[in-house]
């Protein structure tokens, strides 16, 4: 079972570092990996496009900061929040806004497998675990 | 001055609104106590997780692409695509004397329904055992109250000592004995308010056992006053491989606190078979690569860390460890078996033969050893049992000889007697541990040859008889063996006169 997986993890890996231009998942590049795949079929295709899509999800996941809010978030906030965390994370980070009335009020960004938060519900969650 | 104000509220408002930053995963999926989780990339090894529902985990395997974190609550509750949040934190456990006399699960939280445990300071479960440069050698005796064992096979404060045996030999009871003995010990040594005794405290980790035997254990240590001296932890068969796998270590932080502190502790790991199949379980189910009987590569490492933790410390405290090892069959070379033997500094081995013979104690004399502890046996003890072990070893060479029914010369059947009432003198009562004066007055009686003219069938009863003499019109004798921990002239003439009286006053 692991005899057989390493190779795919190892081609998969291998197709994302081609994909990826300055720290950002390039379409293109994608686009090229893609029909190479189509083209050569490789053995155990489909779990190796299994193991790439993962590792794209969490690259794209690395350069988008999802933004929740309960209340309006103006596009001078989005744009702060983008900048900020492009300088803190060394690559370009673009800020998508998701309403979330749960939150109650304030915000919560997501970038990759790191978590913000700054909204009520929050606060409020991490009260109730301290008391 | 009010833009001073306004500086500093403005700080204060920064602060407060200040985002937190959580490194965060989601649950792929959840299967027999363990949950693989995608994401939490900043995960360390063994850190804690906080799952929804205020459940925890902790994060064993870190692979490439996902967390293998074992579960310690309820499962039930947990789906796929729960949110996994990591914590920063080792898992630790509430430490200190307020445990003392309370039932706890692996985690340390109170199950006994005796109401919550006020503790200020908490332990980290897995911590790196003391370096060679703190430890100090054993040398100070801590007594099981066994009379086989504390003159044969004596153990010393900071001495890892096997117990090994198949089922239903009586390890737990000489586990047991032994917290006892120590309850016994510290009553004694407390009401003297001797500044020098220093009182051991006990700690007993039951893993899967069933939960009717932990209540047992618990109803015989308060019976005996001894509950209010230890703590025990129980992690029952009912519970997950998790918490069975984690017990003995939050058991071994409890322990460690008394000693950091300058206390002495003893634990009882009962047992490490079972901790060894709970920890198997675990990593079968984490699809780590299985060794020998299935067990993971590292299961060497998982019991000899834990035993390593048992130390003699300069300048504080000791913990003293008995983990207890079953075995099938007798079979002392299987795998954990042997692991365990050769982690621990001796073993006291018990057959079903013995036990069945209805030598208990079962402790077999040729199988058990202590490699330290003849250093911390009290000079009374080597004085009257010194070559016990020998003279017992020679008894069952010659009885196995004798068994041919050939003519024997005069030595030898001294020898046999003798043996004989050795093996006679060591049975003992469960939870009836002797206290050592008592053992030393009982072993030199033995040696100047009173129980000779006895029949052997009525050695125990003359045994109960000559304890109950010391004990009720010779304490003075008991005290000073106690306090002198040796025999010397004064005490040896008056050891023998009392031994003749008592045997012209015994009548078997």
């Amino acid at each position: 079972m692991a005899s057989r997986v390493k190779p795919i993890r190892a081609l998969a890996r291998q197709l994302l570092k081609l994909s990826v231009v300055d720290g950002v998942v390039s379409p293109e590049r994608v686009a090229g990996v893609l029909a190479y795949l189509e083209k050569s079929r490789p053995a155990n295709q489909v779990p190796v496009l299994k193991a790439y899509r993962r590792l794209i999800a969490v690259e794209i996941a690395k350069s988008e900061a999802i933004v929740e809010h309960a209340g309006p978030v103006t596009s001078q906030a989005l744009d702060a929040i983008a900048s900020d965390l492009s300088r803190k994370y060394g690559r370009r980070v673009t800020a998508i806004a998701r309403p979330n009335p749960a939150l109650l009020a304030g915000l919560r960004v997501h970038v990759g497998d790191d978590t913000y938060e700054a909204s009520v519900a929050g606060q409020l969650s991490a009260l109730a675990a301290a008391v | 001055m009010s833009t001073v104000l306004e500086q500093i509220e403005q700080q204060i408002a920064s602060l407060s609104s200040k985002a937190v930053k959580k490194n965060t995963g989601n649950i792929r999926s959840v299967a027999d106590g363990v949950a693989k989780v995608d994401g939490l990339s900043a995960v360390m090894y063994n850190e804690m997780v906080q799952f929804p529902n205020g459940v925890i985990g902790i994060a064993l395997n870190l692979e490439e692409d996902e967390v293998g974190c074992v579960v310690l609550g309820d499962v039930s509750q947990l789906k796929e695509g729960d949110e996994v949040t990591t914590t920063g934190r080792l898992l630790s456990v509430p430490v200190g004397k307020a445990l003392l006399g309370r039932t706890v699960d692996a985690l340390g939280q109170p199950v006994d329904g005796k109401g919550p445990i006020e503790t200020k300071e908490t332990y980290p479960v897995e911590k790196i055992a003391p370096g060679i440069i703190v430890r100090k050698s054993v040398s100070q005796p801590l007594f099981t109250g066994i009379m086989a064992i504390d003159s044969m096979i004596p153990i010393g404060r900071g001495q890892r000592e096997l117990i090994i045996g198949d089922r239903g030999t009586g390890k737990t009871t000489i586990a047991i004995d032994t917290i006892i003995n120590q309850a016994k010990i510290n009553q004694v040594g407390l009401a003297s308010k001797d500044p020098k005794f220093r009182p051991v405290y006990s700690i007993y980790v039951a893993v899967g056992q069933k939960n009717s035997n932990i209540v047992r254990t618990i109803a015989a240590l308060e019976a005996a006053g001894a509950l209010e001296y230890t703590i025990l932890v129980a992690a029952p068969a009912a519970d997950n491989p998790a918490n069975q796998y984690l017990a003995p270590y939050s058991g071994a932080a409890m322990g460690e606190w008394f000693m950091e502190n300058g206390m002495d502790a003893l634990i009882v790991y009962d047992d490490l078979s079972k901790h060894a199949v709970a920890y198997r379980q675990i990593s079968l189910i984490l699809k780590r690569p299985s060794g020998r009987e299935a067990y993971p590569g590292d299961v060497f490492y998982l019991h000899s860390r834990l035993l390593e933790r048992s130390a003699r410390l300069d300048g504080k405290g000791s913990l003293t460890a008995l983990p207890i090892i079953e075995t099938l069959a007798g079979d002392v070379s299987a795998y954990i078996p042997t692991n365990v033997i050769s982690i621990t500094d001796g073993q006291i081995f018990l057959e079903t033969d013995l036990f069945n013979q209805g030598i208990r104690p079962a402790v077999s004399v040729g199988l058990s050893v202590s490699r330290v502890g003849s250093a911390a046996q009290i000079k009374a003890t080597k004085q009257v049992g010194g070559k016990l072990k020998g003279e017992l070893a020679q008894f069952r060479e010659l009885a196995a000889f004798a068994q041919f029914g050939s003519d024997l010369d005069a030595k030898t059947k001294a020898q046999l007697e003798r043996g004989a009432r050795i093996v006679e003198l060591f049975k003992q009562p469960a939870f009836n541990p002797l206290p050592i004066e008592l053992q030393v007055s009982v072993l030199f009686a033995m040696q100047k040859g009173f129980f000779d003219a006895i029949e052997v069938k009525h050695i125990v009863a003359a045994a109960s008889a000559l304890k109950e003499f010391f004990t009720t019109r010779q304490s003075e004798i008991l005290t000073d063996i106690r306090t002198k921990a040796a025999l010397d002239k004064d005490i040896e003439a008056r050891l023998q006169s009392a031994c003749e009286q008592w045997k012209s006053g015994y009548k078997a």
